[in-house]
Protein backbone atom coordinates (compact mmCIF):
# COMPACT_ATOMS: atom_id res chain seq x y z
CA UNK A 1 0.00 0.00 0.00
CA UNK A 2 2.95 2.29 0.59
CA UNK A 3 3.84 1.41 -3.01
CA UNK A 4 0.14 2.84 -3.64
CA UNK A 5 1.09 5.72 -1.74
CA UNK A 6 4.20 5.99 -3.85
CA UNK A 7 2.63 5.89 -6.99
CA UNK A 8 0.44 8.53 -6.76
CA UNK A 9 3.25 10.59 -5.35
CA UNK A 10 5.13 9.81 -8.42
CA UNK A 11 1.58 10.62 -10.70
CA UNK A 12 1.60 13.89 -8.63
CA UNK A 13 5.19 14.53 -9.73
CA UNK A 14 4.85 14.37 -13.20
CA UNK A 15 1.93 16.36 -13.35
CA UNK A 16 3.86 19.24 -11.99
CA UNK A 17 6.83 18.76 -13.75
CA UNK A 18 5.15 18.55 -17.01
CA UNK A 19 3.00 21.81 -16.00
CA UNK A 20 6.06 23.64 -14.73
CA UNK A 21 7.73 22.94 -18.18
CA UNK A 22 4.52 24.21 -20.22
CA UNK A 23 4.73 27.21 -17.79
CA UNK A 24 8.34 27.22 -18.65
CA UNK A 25 7.78 27.44 -22.43
CA UNK A 26 4.65 29.78 -21.98
CA UNK A 27 6.68 32.32 -20.27
CA UNK A 28 8.95 32.32 -22.78
CA UNK A 29 6.61 32.88 -25.90
CA UNK A 30 4.85 35.32 -24.22
CA UNK A 31 8.21 37.40 -23.11
CA UNK B 1 -8.04 14.23 15.98
CA UNK B 2 -7.39 10.31 16.99
CA UNK B 3 -4.10 8.68 17.13
CA UNK B 4 -4.30 7.21 13.83
CA UNK B 5 -5.60 10.19 11.95
CA UNK B 6 -3.03 12.09 13.20
CA UNK B 7 -0.26 9.22 12.03
CA UNK B 8 -1.63 9.13 8.64
CA UNK B 9 -1.35 12.63 8.35
CA UNK B 10 2.24 12.90 9.24
CA UNK B 11 2.71 10.13 6.68
CA UNK B 12 0.68 12.18 4.20
CA UNK B 13 2.87 15.39 5.44
CA UNK B 14 6.12 13.31 5.37
CA UNK B 15 5.44 11.95 1.93
CA UNK B 16 4.51 16.03 0.65
CA UNK B 17 7.95 17.15 2.34
CA UNK B 18 9.63 14.86 0.30
CA UNK B 19 7.80 15.57 -3.13
CA UNK B 20 8.87 18.58 -2.43
CA UNK B 21 12.33 18.32 -2.08
CA UNK B 22 12.28 16.23 -4.96
CA UNK B 23 10.58 18.96 -7.38
CA UNK B 24 13.20 21.48 -6.22
CA UNK B 25 15.95 19.77 -7.73
CA UNK B 26 14.13 19.01 -10.80
CA UNK B 27 12.74 22.18 -11.25
CA UNK B 28 14.94 24.93 -9.69
CA UNK B 29 17.95 24.11 -12.15
CA UNK B 30 15.46 24.22 -15.35
CA UNK B 31 13.68 28.12 -14.06
CA UNK B 32 17.59 29.04 -13.11
CA UNK B 33 18.15 29.12 -16.69
CA UNK B 34 15.20 32.37 -17.23
CA UNK B 35 17.50 34.35 -14.91
CA UNK B 36 19.71 36.77 -16.76
CA UNK B 37 19.69 37.45 -20.58
CA UNK B 38 17.69 35.14 -22.25
CA UNK B 39 18.35 33.53 -26.14
CA UNK B 40 15.82 34.50 -28.30
CA UNK B 41 12.53 32.83 -28.09
CA UNK B 42 11.46 30.05 -30.34
CA UNK B 43 8.23 28.65 -30.55
CA UNK B 44 5.79 27.22 -27.64
CA UNK B 45 6.52 23.52 -28.78
CA UNK B 46 10.20 24.07 -29.16
CA UNK B 47 10.64 25.44 -25.45
CA UNK B 48 7.81 22.93 -23.87
CA UNK B 49 10.37 20.39 -25.79
CA UNK B 50 13.85 21.69 -24.48
CA UNK B 51 11.92 22.27 -20.49
CA UNK B 52 10.94 18.71 -20.28
CA UNK B 53 14.35 17.74 -22.12
CA UNK B 54 16.00 19.43 -19.13
CA UNK B 55 13.86 17.78 -16.73
CA UNK B 56 14.47 14.72 -17.88
CA UNK B 57 18.01 14.62 -17.31
CA UNK B 58 17.66 15.81 -13.54
CA UNK B 59 15.43 13.49 -13.37
CA UNK B 60 17.84 10.98 -14.47
CA UNK B 61 20.66 12.76 -12.48
CA UNK B 62 18.19 12.31 -9.24
CA UNK B 63 18.25 8.82 -9.92
CA UNK B 64 21.56 8.19 -8.80
CA UNK B 65 20.76 9.86 -4.98
CA UNK B 66 17.58 7.67 -4.98
CA UNK B 67 19.96 4.38 -5.09
CA UNK B 68 22.66 5.93 -3.15
CA UNK B 69 21.74 4.30 0.33
CA UNK B 70 20.88 7.23 2.38
CA UNK B 71 19.54 6.66 5.35
CA UNK B 72 17.82 9.71 5.57
CA UNK B 73 16.71 9.54 2.16
CA UNK B 74 14.92 5.87 2.44
CA UNK B 75 14.31 5.28 6.09
CA UNK B 76 10.50 7.09 6.19
CA UNK B 77 9.94 4.55 2.66
CA UNK B 78 11.77 1.32 3.35
CA UNK B 79 13.82 0.30 1.04
CA UNK B 80 11.79 -1.69 -1.28
CA UNK B 81 9.67 1.14 -1.83
CA UNK B 82 12.51 3.68 -2.68
CA UNK B 83 13.57 0.67 -5.52
CA UNK B 84 9.47 0.83 -6.54
CA UNK B 85 10.08 4.69 -6.93
CA UNK B 86 13.27 4.28 -8.46
CA UNK B 87 11.84 2.06 -11.17
CA UNK B 88 8.61 4.31 -11.65
CA UNK B 89 10.23 7.52 -12.05
CA UNK B 90 12.56 6.24 -14.58
CA UNK B 91 9.84 5.57 -17.11
CA UNK B 92 8.86 9.20 -16.73
CA UNK B 93 12.31 10.44 -17.07
CA UNK B 94 12.08 7.99 -19.88
CA UNK B 95 9.03 9.49 -21.51
CA UNK B 96 10.20 13.41 -21.15
CA UNK B 97 13.54 12.51 -22.75
CA UNK B 98 12.05 10.39 -25.53
CA UNK B 99 9.21 13.04 -25.71
CA UNK B 100 11.76 15.84 -26.11
CA UNK B 101 12.65 14.68 -29.72
CA UNK B 102 9.85 13.67 -31.06
CA UNK B 103 8.18 17.25 -30.35
CA UNK B 104 10.99 18.80 -32.08
CA UNK B 105 10.39 16.75 -35.00
CA UNK B 106 7.12 17.37 -35.37
CA UNK B 107 7.52 21.13 -35.14
CA UNK B 108 10.47 21.44 -37.36
CA UNK B 109 10.69 18.33 -39.61
CA UNK B 110 14.27 19.48 -40.89
CA UNK B 111 16.01 18.40 -37.78
CA UNK B 112 14.98 14.51 -38.57
CA UNK B 113 18.18 14.48 -40.52
CA UNK B 114 20.12 14.40 -37.03
CA UNK B 115 18.46 11.25 -36.62
CA UNK B 116 21.45 9.98 -39.34
CA UNK B 117 24.52 9.81 -36.81
CA UNK B 118 27.17 9.60 -39.80
CA UNK B 119 26.48 13.26 -40.70
CA UNK B 120 24.82 14.71 -37.09
CA UNK B 121 27.38 16.92 -35.22
CA UNK B 122 28.59 15.97 -32.38
CA UNK B 123 25.64 17.34 -29.81
CA UNK B 124 23.26 15.57 -32.09
CA UNK B 125 25.22 12.39 -31.39
CA UNK B 126 25.59 12.70 -28.11
CA UNK B 127 21.78 13.73 -27.76
CA UNK B 128 20.95 9.90 -29.69
CA UNK B 129 23.33 7.61 -27.28
CA UNK B 130 21.67 8.95 -24.59
CA UNK B 131 18.18 8.02 -25.54
CA UNK B 132 19.05 4.69 -26.96
CA UNK B 133 21.27 4.29 -23.31
CA UNK B 134 18.24 5.11 -21.85
CA UNK B 135 16.02 2.70 -23.35
CA UNK B 136 17.88 0.08 -23.37
CA UNK B 137 18.44 0.55 -19.86
CA UNK B 138 14.79 0.70 -19.09
CA UNK B 139 13.72 -2.36 -21.00
CA UNK B 140 16.74 -4.55 -20.06
CA UNK B 141 15.17 -3.61 -15.93
CA UNK B 142 11.59 -4.39 -17.41
CA UNK B 143 12.02 -7.51 -18.97
CA UNK B 144 15.56 -9.05 -16.66
CA UNK B 145 13.57 -12.25 -15.80
CA UNK B 146 12.23 -12.55 -19.31
CA UNK B 147 15.55 -12.68 -21.21
CA UNK B 148 17.26 -14.52 -18.30
CA UNK B 149 19.85 -11.75 -17.94
CA UNK B 150 22.32 -12.89 -14.54
CA UNK B 151 21.24 -10.17 -11.87
CA UNK B 152 25.16 -9.80 -11.67
CA UNK B 153 25.65 -8.79 -15.38
CA UNK B 154 22.78 -7.02 -15.20
CA UNK B 155 23.74 -5.04 -12.68
CA UNK B 156 27.10 -3.64 -13.92
CA UNK B 157 25.44 -3.33 -17.46
CA UNK B 158 22.78 -0.91 -15.80
CA UNK B 159 25.31 1.15 -14.07
CA UNK B 160 27.18 1.42 -17.15
CA UNK B 161 24.53 2.31 -19.08
CA UNK B 162 23.19 5.12 -16.89
CA UNK B 163 26.31 6.75 -16.73
CA UNK B 164 26.65 6.67 -20.29
CA UNK B 165 22.72 7.93 -20.39
CA UNK B 166 23.65 10.95 -18.07
CA UNK B 167 26.87 11.85 -19.50
CA UNK B 168 26.12 11.71 -22.91
CA UNK B 169 22.97 14.07 -21.87
CA UNK B 170 24.85 16.41 -20.43
CA UNK B 171 27.44 16.95 -23.53
CA UNK B 172 24.16 17.20 -25.58
CA UNK B 173 23.13 20.19 -23.52
CA UNK B 174 26.17 21.84 -22.73
CA UNK B 175 26.71 21.00 -26.94
CA UNK B 176 23.65 22.74 -27.73
CA UNK B 177 24.03 25.22 -25.07
CA UNK B 178 21.05 27.56 -26.47
CA UNK B 179 20.11 28.37 -22.40
CA UNK B 180 23.72 27.32 -21.23
CA UNK B 181 25.47 30.83 -22.40
CA UNK B 182 26.47 31.93 -19.62
CA UNK B 183 29.55 30.43 -17.46
CA UNK B 184 27.29 30.03 -14.46
CA UNK B 185 24.84 28.35 -15.99
CA UNK B 186 26.92 25.66 -17.67
CA UNK B 187 29.00 25.76 -14.08
CA UNK B 188 25.16 24.71 -12.25
CA UNK B 189 24.21 22.07 -14.46
CA UNK B 190 27.72 20.72 -15.23
CA UNK B 191 28.22 20.72 -11.10
CA UNK B 192 24.67 19.00 -10.04
CA UNK B 193 25.36 16.54 -12.90
CA UNK B 194 28.57 15.88 -11.54
CA UNK B 195 27.06 15.88 -8.29
CA UNK B 196 24.78 13.16 -9.17
CA UNK B 197 27.88 10.99 -10.41
CA UNK B 198 29.46 11.36 -7.21
CA UNK B 199 26.22 9.65 -5.47
CA UNK B 200 27.36 7.00 -7.62
CA UNK B 201 30.72 6.45 -7.00
CA UNK B 202 30.19 7.33 -3.44
CA UNK B 203 28.34 3.82 -3.03
CA UNK B 204 30.91 2.18 -5.25
CA UNK B 205 34.14 3.39 -3.81
CA UNK B 206 34.52 5.65 -1.11
CA UNK B 207 31.58 3.22 1.41
CA UNK B 208 33.55 0.22 0.09
CA UNK B 209 36.87 1.33 1.54
CA UNK B 210 35.00 2.20 4.99
CA UNK B 211 33.67 -1.48 4.75
CA UNK B 212 37.15 -2.87 3.51
CA UNK B 213 38.66 -1.55 7.15
CA UNK B 214 35.44 -3.31 9.06
CA UNK B 215 35.01 -6.45 7.70
CA UNK B 216 33.50 -9.54 9.42
CA UNK B 217 34.49 -13.20 10.09
CA UNK B 218 31.56 -16.28 9.45
CA UNK B 219 31.46 -17.69 13.27
CA UNK B 220 28.79 -20.39 12.30
CA UNK B 221 27.21 -21.99 9.38
CA UNK B 222 24.16 -23.64 10.36
CA UNK B 223 21.26 -25.30 8.37
CA UNK B 224 17.75 -24.65 8.68
CA UNK B 225 14.21 -26.57 7.88
CA UNK B 226 13.30 -25.26 4.70
CA UNK B 227 16.34 -25.48 2.63
CA UNK B 228 17.93 -22.61 4.63
CA UNK B 229 21.12 -21.91 6.19
CA UNK B 230 21.82 -19.24 9.03
CA UNK B 231 25.10 -17.38 8.56
CA UNK B 232 26.11 -16.12 12.33
CA UNK B 233 29.08 -13.33 11.32
CA UNK B 234 31.23 -11.42 13.78
CA UNK B 235 32.84 -8.23 13.51
CA UNK B 236 36.98 -8.65 12.97
CA UNK B 237 39.02 -5.94 14.80
CA UNK B 238 36.11 -3.76 15.42
CA UNK B 239 33.14 -3.00 17.19
CA UNK B 240 30.26 -3.90 14.26
CA UNK B 241 26.76 -1.77 14.58
CA UNK B 242 23.62 -2.17 16.30
CA UNK B 243 20.41 -2.71 14.41
CA UNK B 244 16.61 -2.39 15.00
CA UNK B 245 14.93 -6.07 14.60
CA UNK B 246 13.57 -6.37 11.28
CA UNK B 247 16.57 -4.35 9.17
CA UNK B 248 18.74 -5.49 6.62
CA UNK B 249 22.13 -5.50 5.58
CA UNK B 250 23.71 -5.75 2.41
CA UNK B 251 25.63 -8.89 2.43
CA UNK B 252 28.82 -9.32 0.18
CA UNK B 253 30.49 -12.89 0.58
CA UNK B 254 32.94 -13.50 -2.25
CA UNK B 255 35.73 -10.46 -2.86
CA UNK B 256 36.12 -7.76 -2.13
CA UNK B 257 33.51 -4.81 -1.09
CA UNK B 258 34.11 -2.70 -4.48
CA UNK B 259 32.29 -5.64 -6.22
CA UNK B 260 29.41 -4.13 -7.95
CA UNK B 261 26.21 -6.37 -6.61
CA UNK B 262 25.51 -6.94 -2.86
CA UNK B 263 22.77 -8.83 -1.51
CA UNK B 264 20.41 -7.43 1.00
CA UNK B 265 19.14 -9.99 3.74
CA UNK B 266 17.16 -9.49 6.89
CA UNK B 267 18.93 -10.16 10.16
CA UNK B 268 17.38 -12.76 11.76
CA UNK B 269 19.09 -12.76 15.23
CA UNK B 270 18.39 -10.68 18.40
CA UNK B 271 18.98 -7.26 17.85
CA UNK B 272 19.60 -7.09 22.16
CA UNK B 273 23.51 -8.77 21.07
CA UNK B 274 25.80 -5.97 22.44
CA UNK B 275 28.96 -7.99 20.74
CA UNK B 276 28.00 -7.05 17.17
CA UNK B 277 27.50 -10.50 16.06
CA UNK B 278 25.01 -10.84 13.54
CA UNK B 279 23.22 -13.82 11.63
CA UNK B 280 21.15 -13.81 8.35
CA UNK B 281 18.84 -16.83 7.70
CA UNK B 282 19.21 -17.49 3.21
CA UNK B 283 16.92 -19.80 1.58
CA UNK B 284 18.37 -21.60 -1.60
CA UNK B 285 16.24 -19.68 -4.39
CA UNK B 286 18.98 -21.32 -6.88
CA UNK B 287 20.17 -18.40 -7.74
CA UNK B 288 23.75 -16.78 -5.76
CA UNK B 289 21.69 -18.51 -2.64
CA UNK B 290 22.72 -21.80 -3.50
CA UNK B 291 26.56 -21.49 -2.80
CA UNK B 292 25.68 -20.34 0.88
CA UNK B 293 25.96 -23.47 2.02
CA UNK B 294 29.25 -23.90 0.80
CA UNK B 295 30.61 -20.90 2.92
CA UNK B 296 33.44 -22.13 5.16
CA UNK B 297 33.70 -21.08 9.27
CA UNK B 298 36.08 -18.00 8.82
CA UNK B 299 35.52 -16.92 5.69
CA UNK B 300 35.71 -13.09 5.70
CA UNK B 301 32.57 -11.32 4.89
CA UNK B 302 31.45 -7.64 4.05
CA UNK B 303 28.11 -6.46 5.92
CA UNK B 304 26.52 -2.82 5.23
CA UNK B 305 23.81 -2.04 7.24
CA UNK B 306 21.85 -1.84 8.62
CA UNK B 307 19.24 -0.53 6.39
CA UNK B 308 15.37 -1.08 6.37
CA UNK B 309 12.48 0.91 8.05
CA UNK B 310 10.64 -2.44 8.48
CA UNK B 311 11.14 -1.76 12.49
CA UNK B 312 8.07 -1.12 15.34
CA UNK B 313 7.05 2.32 15.98
CA UNK B 314 7.54 3.95 18.68
CA UNK B 315 4.23 4.57 19.50
CA UNK B 316 2.74 1.52 21.35
CA UNK B 317 0.10 -0.40 19.50
CA UNK B 318 -2.04 -3.23 21.41
CA UNK B 319 -0.58 -5.95 19.60
CA UNK B 320 1.90 -6.55 17.02
CA UNK B 321 0.56 -8.88 14.04
CA UNK B 322 3.63 -10.12 12.28
CA UNK B 323 3.26 -11.82 8.96
CA UNK B 324 5.45 -14.20 7.19
CA UNK B 325 5.51 -16.03 4.08
CA UNK B 326 8.49 -18.51 3.40
CA UNK B 327 11.97 -17.05 4.41
CA UNK B 328 9.87 -14.10 4.71
CA UNK B 329 9.91 -15.54 8.53
CA UNK B 330 13.69 -13.88 8.72
CA UNK B 331 13.09 -10.50 10.27
CA UNK B 332 10.40 -11.26 12.64
CA UNK B 333 12.27 -14.07 14.15
CA UNK B 334 14.85 -10.81 14.53
CA UNK B 335 11.92 -9.20 16.26
CA UNK B 336 10.44 -12.15 18.11
CA UNK B 337 14.08 -13.06 19.91
CA UNK B 338 14.68 -9.58 20.36
CA UNK B 339 11.43 -9.52 22.55
CA UNK B 340 12.56 -12.71 24.45
CA UNK B 341 16.49 -10.90 25.48
CA UNK B 342 14.21 -8.17 26.43
CA UNK B 343 11.76 -10.00 28.43
CA UNK B 344 9.50 -8.04 26.24
CA UNK B 345 5.67 -8.91 27.29
CA UNK B 346 3.75 -7.08 24.23
CA UNK B 347 1.08 -9.47 22.87
CA UNK B 348 2.36 -10.82 19.60
CA UNK B 349 0.60 -12.94 17.05
CA UNK B 350 3.06 -14.89 14.08
CA UNK B 351 0.66 -15.71 11.14
CA UNK B 352 3.69 -17.67 9.08
CA UNK B 353 2.43 -19.39 5.78
CA UNK B 354 5.06 -22.56 4.62
CA UNK B 355 5.05 -25.28 2.02
CA UNK B 356 4.77 -27.99 4.28
CA UNK B 357 5.20 -28.87 8.45
CA UNK B 358 8.37 -30.32 7.31
CA UNK B 359 9.83 -27.20 5.74
CA UNK B 360 8.65 -24.07 8.57
CA UNK B 361 12.18 -22.48 9.43
CA UNK B 362 12.50 -22.10 12.87
CA UNK B 363 9.60 -24.48 14.06
CA UNK B 364 11.49 -25.71 17.31
CA UNK B 365 12.57 -22.33 18.19
CA UNK B 366 9.16 -20.99 18.10
CA UNK B 367 7.30 -23.47 19.74
CA UNK B 368 9.73 -22.94 22.63
CA UNK B 369 9.39 -19.00 22.38
CA UNK B 370 5.28 -19.31 22.79
CA UNK B 371 5.99 -20.38 26.33
CA UNK B 372 8.12 -17.47 27.19
CA UNK B 373 6.81 -14.81 25.03
CA UNK B 374 3.58 -13.71 24.91
CA UNK B 375 3.48 -14.94 21.24
CA UNK B 376 0.90 -16.85 19.48
CA UNK B 377 2.16 -18.57 16.33
CA UNK B 378 -0.18 -20.02 13.93
CA UNK B 379 0.59 -21.90 10.92
CA UNK B 380 -0.92 -22.14 7.60
CA UNK B 381 0.36 -24.79 5.48
CA UNK B 382 0.10 -24.91 1.58
CA UNK B 383 0.62 -28.66 1.47
CA UNK B 384 -0.45 -30.00 5.03
CA UNK B 385 0.00 -33.56 5.74
CA UNK B 386 -3.04 -36.18 6.65
CA UNK B 387 -4.06 -35.37 10.15
CA UNK B 388 -3.17 -31.65 10.04
CA UNK B 389 -5.76 -29.64 11.46
CA UNK B 390 -4.62 -25.93 11.74
CA UNK B 391 -5.15 -23.54 8.88
CA UNK B 392 -4.27 -24.22 5.09
CA UNK B 393 -3.65 -22.60 2.06
CA UNK B 394 -2.76 -19.09 2.07
CA UNK B 395 -2.72 -16.24 4.65
CA UNK B 396 -6.16 -14.04 3.98
CA UNK B 397 -8.75 -12.01 5.68
CA UNK B 398 -10.78 -15.29 7.22
CA UNK B 399 -7.37 -16.20 9.24
CA UNK B 400 -7.29 -12.58 10.53
CA UNK B 401 -10.83 -12.57 11.87
CA UNK B 402 -10.09 -15.77 13.57
CA UNK B 403 -6.86 -15.41 14.72
CA UNK B 404 -6.88 -11.50 15.67
CA UNK B 405 -9.36 -9.54 18.07
CA UNK B 406 -10.76 -6.74 16.79
CA UNK B 407 -10.24 -3.75 16.61
CA UNK B 408 -7.59 -4.45 13.31
CA UNK B 409 -7.05 -0.86 13.41
CA UNK B 410 -5.38 -0.60 16.87
CA UNK B 411 -2.87 -3.38 15.55
CA UNK B 412 0.48 -2.70 14.24
CA UNK B 413 1.32 -5.45 11.33
CA UNK B 414 4.52 -6.04 9.60
CA UNK B 415 4.37 -8.35 6.55
CA UNK B 416 7.32 -9.62 4.71
CA UNK B 417 7.01 -12.46 1.85
CA UNK B 418 6.49 -13.00 -1.94
CA UNK B 419 4.65 -10.13 -3.74
CA UNK B 420 2.26 -11.87 -4.28
CA UNK B 421 1.17 -12.69 -0.92
CA UNK B 422 1.94 -8.87 -0.24
CA UNK B 423 -0.31 -8.08 -2.39
CA UNK B 424 -3.08 -9.78 -1.09
CA UNK B 425 -2.08 -9.10 2.44
CA UNK B 426 -2.28 -5.27 1.83
CA UNK B 427 -5.96 -5.53 -0.33
CA UNK B 428 -6.94 -7.70 2.79
CA UNK B 429 -5.78 -5.23 5.10
CA UNK B 430 -6.89 -2.38 3.27
CA UNK B 431 -10.58 -4.45 3.93
CA UNK B 432 -10.11 -4.69 7.19
CA UNK B 433 -10.15 -0.87 7.51
CA UNK B 434 -6.10 -1.28 8.59
CA UNK B 435 -4.78 2.35 7.69
CA UNK B 436 -1.84 2.25 5.53
CA UNK B 437 0.21 4.00 8.51
CA UNK B 438 -0.41 0.74 10.87
CA UNK B 439 1.69 -1.44 8.42
CA UNK B 440 5.14 -2.17 7.55
CA UNK B 441 6.25 -4.30 4.68
CA UNK B 442 9.12 -5.34 2.81
CA UNK B 443 9.54 -7.28 0.21
CA UNK B 444 12.33 -9.22 -0.16
CA UNK B 445 12.42 -9.78 -4.25
CA UNK B 446 13.24 -5.81 -4.65
CA UNK B 447 16.35 -5.72 -5.96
Amino acid sequence: MRRVFADRLMLATAVIVIGMSLLFALYRVAA
Amino acid sequence: MSGAAARQLRFALRGGAWVAVYLVFVLAPLFALLIGPLPPSRDFWTEFSVAIGYSGLAMMGLQFGLTARFRFVTAPWGEDVIYHLHRQISLLAVALVVAHPVILFAVRPELVALLNSFTAPWRARFAALSTYSLIALVAMALWRGRWKIRYEAWHALHIALALTAVAAGLAHMVGWGVYLEAPWKRALWIGLTLFWIGLLLYVRIVKPLFLLRRPYRVSEVRRERGDSITLAMAPDGHAGFRFKPGQFGWLTLWGSPFQITGHPFSFSSSAAATDGRVEMTIRNLGDFTSRIARVPPGQRVFLDGPYGAFTANRESADMLVLIAGGVGITPMMSIVRTFADNADKRPVRLLYGSRTYEEITFREELDALTGRLELKVVHVLQNPHDGWTGERGFIDAEIFRRHLPPPYAAHEYFICGPDVMMDAIERALGGLDVPMSRYHSERYSFV
